[in-house]
């Protein structure tokens, strides 16, 4: 299990929720909030998609922020 | 009395520069001098003294350089807003127009193979890449949604004579469109001609399609970059070539004004060949060489590393070819080279030629659209060719479930408008050469992974800044040939013969 | 394990070679956050892009190369082709914000030249029953429903 922590300013609550649905078929996953961070706990399926997975997440959230115009 | 400058930007500092004497200007050195613009496009050379002069308000108001400032619009005191508005009215007529250029890529089958193909070519067999008759026609319709009074239909391929009964369908299905919209309506054709005969040269003709091919040069750097079965591309493009031309002679056309258009792409074997390259073009009658880089897209990527040289390169392959050309011109021989014509319209002329790549912003989407032959709309042909290598970015949908508002108001549209816009742009922001300048999206995009781009590493931006620098060093040398050569590459003559006859509605 | 990058300041920027990443430190008062934003997501289709915030208005980048593996020269060239992208994006931030009625009235001529004049079909199309339509003077309503005779009203029980 792999603990990715998203600040809250810096990613979208929404972009980070679809990122982790857009990943549903590769892994188990966990999702919490903070004060600072969107915090996803990630069990990948498939360990050694691990790198590939976690990192093909953190861009599709990034990206969907970015779309959203930032983490407001 | 005041000496001398050095133009060296650090040395510059030593200038006790007063702001509020002049209007908005960007400056390069150049020839010696300093190349001043204004934010209409207006130019001005200045010795390197004038130009400290300016730059401290030390201009006395009857000396000949007040009145050179003035009469330029350079000074802030005289600023004539009206004259300022009516440049950039002018400048920026294309705005109002909409896409008058429609490519149809009627296959992308092609009998040839090029080296730097752009078009993302497929072999002879795979008849599933030819458009048929019911997507020509629904593009059509949409070409006829522009709301601009001119449109050039342009057949694109592949190799459109391939396919030629769908082109013949679309000229004949645009014809019968046009009896009611009175468009004024062209049809242009890119061809290698190897697969013309005297029957499909007869119907092209009367339809008074123009015709264009490429030639790379000579015939052994040809028929080495742009192979076909027989060896033989370039013997054939010339044939025809002449055989065209001979057909417009005989119908009484003015052969300075009609012949083939012919377009060459310089590849790394082209640089050292300049002169040969020139005097072919010279010898097939043409009167434009338009000597384009190569670019990112298509077979291109795959073979660039042996393709591709470094823009320096290509930039002392250009100076050496336009000065031989402007050599021949002197000597009566009437040869134009495209690039700079687009480039001097601009700077002398104060008229934007609307060639769509060098604009601002550019014509992708808003100027021109490429329609793929499964019916998929792009915003110009090499977003189309993006589109072959796999990336979807430049799709705006289809021919058969979008309206032409839909299209060129898709969100895509939007992002080239803003992404080309100089004025949203660094480096082109202060650029002087940013009122007669343009930048490609599709370009940055591939190159270097945004459509806005990074200019100061952009090969396009090295190519353009290098052209224009030439040019204006020509202007600076003020040779009376080199100038009357540029004022014949700068007038238009219009070629009516190629607009589709005006019929009444009633006929 | 990260190691600084040479000829950078110490702190700025380093490099893990074993996860072929370097990690930039990014000032935000120098580079604004949609500035941040435009330059990361021009590396997604090669890196793996992280952000964070080790301290207030300063983020970290961290970028690590979806192929798995780089060598040292390879990462300085990220980070330096980071920091060049990073310049622009800052750079276009601030002029478009100077320059945006300008550039907003040349994409609205370019967009409304292009469109052209709505068609019948296209006006058939539109939708007029988008409710967030606000209307206190009326004016969208019609003469017949302002100034009309009205409905007579139901009798009501009881009545003689």
């Amino acid at each position: 299990m792999t603990e990715l922590r998203f600040d809250r300013q810096l990613y979208s609550g929404e972009a980070v929720d679809q990122a982790v649905k857009a990943f549903a078929g590769f892994a188990a996953f966990e999702l919490e909030q903070t004060d600072a961070h969107w915090v996803v706990r990630v069990t990948p399926r498939d360990p050694k998609l691990a790198r590939r997975l976690l990192g093909e997440l953190g861009n599709h959230a990034l990206g969907l922020t970015v779309q959203r115009g930032g983490a407001k | 009395m005041n000496s001398p400058i050095d133009l060296h930007p650090a040395a510059l500092l030593g200038v006790r520069a007063r702001p509020g004497s002049q209007a908005l200007f960007r400056w390069r050195p150049v020839a010696g001098k300093v190349l001043l613009t204004s934010l209409e496009g207006n130019w001005l050379l200045l010795a390197a003294d004038e130009f400290r002069r300016f730059l401290e308000g030390d201009v006395p108001e009857d000396s000949e350089l007040h009145a050179r400032l003035k009469a330029g619009n350079f000074l802030r005191a005289h600023f004539d807003v009206r004259a300022a508005a009516d440049r950039i009215r002018l400048r920026k007529r294309f705005l109002a127009g909409g896409p008058n250029l429609h490519l149809l890529v009627v296959t992308l089958r092609c009998n040839e193979t090029c080296v730097y193909c752009h078009a993302s070519r497929a072999n002879m067999d795979q008849v599933h890449t030819d458009m048929t008759e019911e997507t020509a026609e629904r593009a059509i319709d949409l070409v006829f949604r522009s709301p601009s009074p001119f449109l050039t239909i342009e057949f694109q391929g592949g190799e459109p004579l391939v396919n030629f009964k769908v082109v013949k369908h679309a000229i004949e299905y645009a014809t019968d469109k046009n009896r009611a919209a009175n468009k004024r309506l062209q049809f242009t054709m890119v061809s290698n001609f190897a697969l013309l005969d005297d029957e499909k040269l007869e119907y092209l003709l009367r339809h008074r399609v123009q015709l264009c091919t490429s030639i790379d040069g000579p015939e052994k750097l040809h028929n080495a970059q742009r192979k076909l079965p027989t060896q033989d591309a370039h013997q054939r493009a010339v044939h025809w070539i002449r055989r065209v031309n001979e057909a417009y002679a005989a119908a009484g056309l003015d052969p300075t004004l009609y012949h083939v258009e012919a377009l060459l792409t310089t590849t790394r074997e082209t640089l050292p060949l300049w002169k040969e390259v020139v005097d072919t073009y010279v010898g097939l009658g043409c009167k434009a060489l338009f000597l384009r880089a190569i670019d990112p897209f298509g077979f291109a990527d795959r073979t660039r590393q042996r393709l591709e040289y470094p823009r320096e390169e290509y930039l002392r392959f250009y100076r050496n070819a336009v000065d031989y050309m402007l050599e021949l011109n002197r000597q009566g021989v009437q040869i134009l080279e495209r690039y700079a014509s687009i480039f001097l319209t601009k700077i002398l002329r104060g008229e934007d030629p609307n060639f769509l790549d060098i604009r601002s912003p550019s014509g992708a989407g808003i100027g021109a659209l490429a329609y793929n032959y499964d019916g998929k709309v792009f915003t110009c042909d090499e977003g189309r060719m993006l589109h072959e290598m796999g990336d979807d970015t430049f799709l705006l949908g289809d021919v058969r479930s979008h309206s032409f508002r839909e299209l060129v108001g898709h969100e895509t549209v939007r992002a080239m408008v803003l992404a080309s816009n100089l004025d949203g742009q660094p480096d082109c922001v202060s650029c002087t050469y940013q009122p007669y300048c343009g930048t490609i999206p599709t370009f940055n995009h591939k190159n270097q992974g945004s459509i806005f781009g990074r200019m100061r590493e952009s090969s396009v931006c090295a190519v353009h800044k290098g052209i224009q620098d030439y040019l204006f060093e020509k202007l600076a040398e003020a040779d009376p040939e080199t100038l009357a050569t540029f004022d014949r590459w700068t007038t238009v003559r219009e070629r009516d013969h190629f607009v589709q006859p005006a019929t009444s509605v009633s006929e | 394990m990260t190691t600084p990058i040479a000829d950078l300041p110490a702190g700025l920027a380093a490099a893990d070679l074993a996860s072929a990443a370097v990690h930039l430190l990014v000032d935000e008062e120098l580079y604004p956050l949609p500035a941040i934003y435009g330059a990361a997501y021009v590396f997604i289709d090669r890196c793996y892009v992280f952000l964070d915030r080790p301290e207030g208005a300063r983020v970290r980048v961290s970028l690590a190369a979806k192929s798995g593996a780089a060598d040292e020269a390879a990462l300085r060239a990220l980070v330096g082709e980071f920091a060049n992208e990073l310049l622009s994006c800052a750079f276009r931030h601030q002029i478009t914000q100077d320059n945006r009625v300008l550039i907003e009235t040349a994409t609205m001529q370019a967009l409304a030249g292009a469109m052209g004049q709505p068609s019948l079909d296209d006006l058939a199309k539109f939708d007029f029953s988008d409710q967030g339509f606000d209307d206190p003077l009326g004016i969208a309503m019609s003469w017949e429903e302002k100034h009309g005779k009205k409905a007579p009203k139901a009798e009501s029980e009881g009545a003689p």
